[in-house]
């Protein structure tokens, strides 16, 4: 086809004078990998929360969760980035809405990136820690309440850490999952892994390198991520323990 | 100690317990019997608000569970219960197991609750098996560990729901020595249990149920020489035969 | 305070039906060829060929752990360069095409891994009960194994089509005209992005609300 590889690209000064092309991607790997664990960090204790009020014997709670999970998981995550990014700031109070609007681009971008990733991927947390929580023993609740124990004592030291235990392998996959999803912020402008490979695409014209290199850091995310966790699982595994049961 | 007084509770259209009373003493034992789906479960669950009822009363120590604004925790503080099938902590050692609602219900201090706790699982001789997991001990080991776990919360009294019957048999007298041990040492006991020999050595009082009620409630003498409903008659010879 | 002004939204409704056929036109393709292309790989790995094994892992695995947003891009670059070697020169509009290709071959990566568990789900006996009948291997998969496999995925299949309905919004990336990219346009073109936006969750709110009660309903259904 003709096409002329130079990996050398990489290692030229940037057409903006910043550094070099290999500084912009790796100030794209800092974005998506900053981006994400933040949104993670959101995703799992908004997900924890509303997950813990979907198993609640009060019925108002357990559907205003139950709402909660229907809205963020049946809206794509493109639309919900952008009515964070494009609707919101015009609906809330005039001056705030201001204030946000005149603040530094980037974080804007950040931070409707970050909320948006964050409440989407709590609504599939959520649904985890209900399957979990639905999944131990029922004998183990009256047991943690028989001692003496509250009922936000029993999940707090009873249900939850065996919960997160058996749900261990589908949250790691949402962990990977927000790493893959926060390639959406690309659309706002937010200068993350996949923006920065459209923007060496435009300025070095030599789009199968810049697309391979990043491709190869979102496996290099990928994997790391994966090790990371099993060596958690294998932290966190209790002895003698086997399956869902006794 | 326990006041069970005109209890009922339904689910829906269906009575699970009608009109039970009964009273069970200080330093009394006794034991609950009757067929499946006869409610001597829920009874002993309500006792400790486990179950809630619609009507009647039950006062514990005098305290009323019916009461508005009862402190559920406090009393179950108070009130031992060891369940069918154990319901250990799975991720908490032995010693985790038996010190975290002394620290976070009682308020004691990590080396009070060790201390309370060794002495305990002396008791059901498990000392050694301390920093084990329960995964990692027989049932029978689990259901001891159990017990002494709901000892070590100072109980003013036991409730145990069928202990042995999820035990396979040959680790069922482990648990039941502990029980008879308890029973001796003058513990307010109240056991629903199939294991007809522990009745009659421990027990004072037999109660047996049958579709919700207390159909009989009698001293142990009385119960087994001559009992007077049909139905337990007819309980007992298909127990005894087994 | 905001004021809403939803008129333009009647007037673009003829726009977004057609927007709304190019998302359903790349969501059903890409679920038909997702799931044919999907059970082979499937197959695949679990065959008795290593080198077959190892190819279709290495291929789903890869497609797994990358962004859909760089799929989309990714084909977006290379389907052009592939049409040029084929057909020559004269292809207009090759966001649709690409588009089409990325999200079939993205989609045949996660539905493998669906068909892959539903297969292992069919108890190990079946496979010998059909060999002993005297089916070869491959009749034994095609006539008793994956008409097993196939009712028990039927759930997980029609939700991960839900959530391909909803991701193919991404195509927004290359610039192709479907429901939402077509809603954006509108808003942006009359200065009523809040409005077409919100209009655009609400109606992907209620498809997918719909789909995952009907999904719900057929799995307990499965369940008696």
């Amino acid at each position: 086809m003709g096409y002329h590889w130079n990996w050398s690209v990489f290692l030229q000064p940037t057409a903006a004078g910043d550094g070099s092309y290999l500084g912009w991607l790796l100030t794209g790997l800092q974005w998506t990998v900053s981006l994400s664990l933040a949104a993670w960090l959101i995703a799992l204790a908004s997900g924890t929360l509303v997950g813990v009020l979907r198993t609640v014997p009060n019925r108002w709670l357990a559907g205003l969760a139950t709402a909660w999970v229907e809205l963020f998981r049946n809206i794509p995550l493109l639309v919900q980035l952008f009515i964070w990014y494009f609707v919101l700031p015009e609906l809330l109070p005039q001056r705030l809405g201001d204030a946000y609007k005149q603040s530094d681009p980037l974080v804007q971008q950040f931070l409707a990136a970050m909320v948006c990733l964050g409440l989407f991927t709590s609504a599939r947390v959520a649904e985890q820690v209900r399957a979990g929580i639905g999944s131990l023993p029922p004998g183990q609740k009256n047991a943690g309440l028989a001692l003496g124990l509250t009922l936000p004592q029993t999940y707090r030291h009873v249900m939850l850490p065996m919960a997160f235990r058996l749900i261990l392998p589908p949250l790691t996959s949402e962990f990977l999952n927000i790493f893959k999803n926060s390639a959406v912020a690309t659309t706002i402008g937010l200068i993350e892994l996949s923006r920065q490979a459209q923007q060496l695409v435009d300025y070095t014209a030599q789009p199968y390198e810049a697309f391979i290199a990043v491709t190869l850091l979102y496996v290099l995310i990928n994997l790391t991520v994966m090790i990371l966790m099993r060596r958690l699982e294998h932290r966190v595994r209790v002895p003698g323990f086997v399956g869902g049961g006794q | 100690m326990i006041e069970i007084k005109k209890v009922g509770k339904h689910y829906g259209h269906f009575q699970v317990l009608s009109d039970c009373t009964t009273a069970v003493a200080q330093g009394e034992v006794v034991v609950v019997c009757g067929p499946s789906g006869s409610g001597k479960s829920t009874l002993i669950k309500c006792v400790n608000g486990l179950e809630p009822f619609q009507s009647g009363d039950i006062v514990v120590d005098g305290t009323s569970l019916a009461a508005p604004g009862i402190d559920l925790p406090r009393l179950r503080a108070r009130v031992g219960m060891v369940f069918q099938h154990f319901e250990l902590f799975p991720h908490m050692s032995i010693m985790e197991n038996l010190s975290i609602a002394q620290r976070k219900v009682l308020g004691r201090s990590a080396d009070e609750a060790r201390e309370r706790g060794l002495k305990l699982l002396d008791r059901v001789g498990l000392r050694t098996q301390a920093e084990k997991y329960p995964g990692q001990l027989s049932g029978g080991q689990q259901q001891r560990v159990a017990i002494a776990r709901a000892l070590a919360m100072d109980p003013i009294c036991m409730l145990f729901d069928e202990p042995t019957s999820a035990l396979d048999p040959e680790m069922i007298n482990e648990v039941l020595d502990v029980m008879v041990e308890l029973a001796r040492d003058g513990m307010t006991m109240m056991c629903v249990t199939h294991e007809m020999g522990f009745a009659r050595r421990v027990a004072h009082r037999v109660i047996f149920m049958d579709q919700g009620r207390i159909v009989e409630d009698a001293a142990k003498e009385d119960f087994f020489g001559t009992p007077r409903s049909e139905r337990a008659q007819l309980f007992l010879s298909k127990i005894l035969r087994h | 305070m905001y004021e809403f002004d939803w008129s333009s939204i009647p007037g673009a409704l003829p726009l977004l039906g057609k927007g709304l056929l190019v998302t359903l036109e790349v969501t059903l393709t890409a679920i038909v060829v997702g799931i044919v292309w999907g059970t082979l790989l499937a197959v695949a790995r679990l065959g008795a060929n290593p080198l077959l094994a190892g190819l279709a892992a290495g291929y789903v695995n890869l497609f797994r752990s990358v962004p859909l947003v760089m799929v989309i891009l990714w084909f977006y670059l290379i389907v052009p360069q592939l049409l040029k070697a084929v057909f020559g020169e004269g292809i207009a509009d090759i966001r649709l095409t690409s588009a089409l290709v990325a999200f079939a071959l993205f989609e045949a990566a996660y539905y493998s891994e669906i068909i892959r568990a539903g297969i292992q789900s069919v108890p190990r006996g079946q496979v010998a009960a059909g060999l002993a009948l005297g089916f070869t291997p491959a009749q034994t998969m095609r006539l008793i194994v994956l008409p097993q496999a196939f009712r028990n995925m039927v759930p997980l299949l029609l939700t991960q089509a839900i959530i391909l309905f909803q991701d193919t919004s991404l195509v927004y990336v290359i610039g192709l005209s479907d429901f939402f990219g077509t809603a954006y346009k509108v808003g942006d073109r009359d200065g009523r992005l809040v409005e077409l936006l919100l209009f655009a969750g609400a109606v992907y709110f209620a498809i997918c609300f719909a789909a995952s009660q009907v999904v719900r309903r057929l799995q307990s259904r499965g369940v008696q």
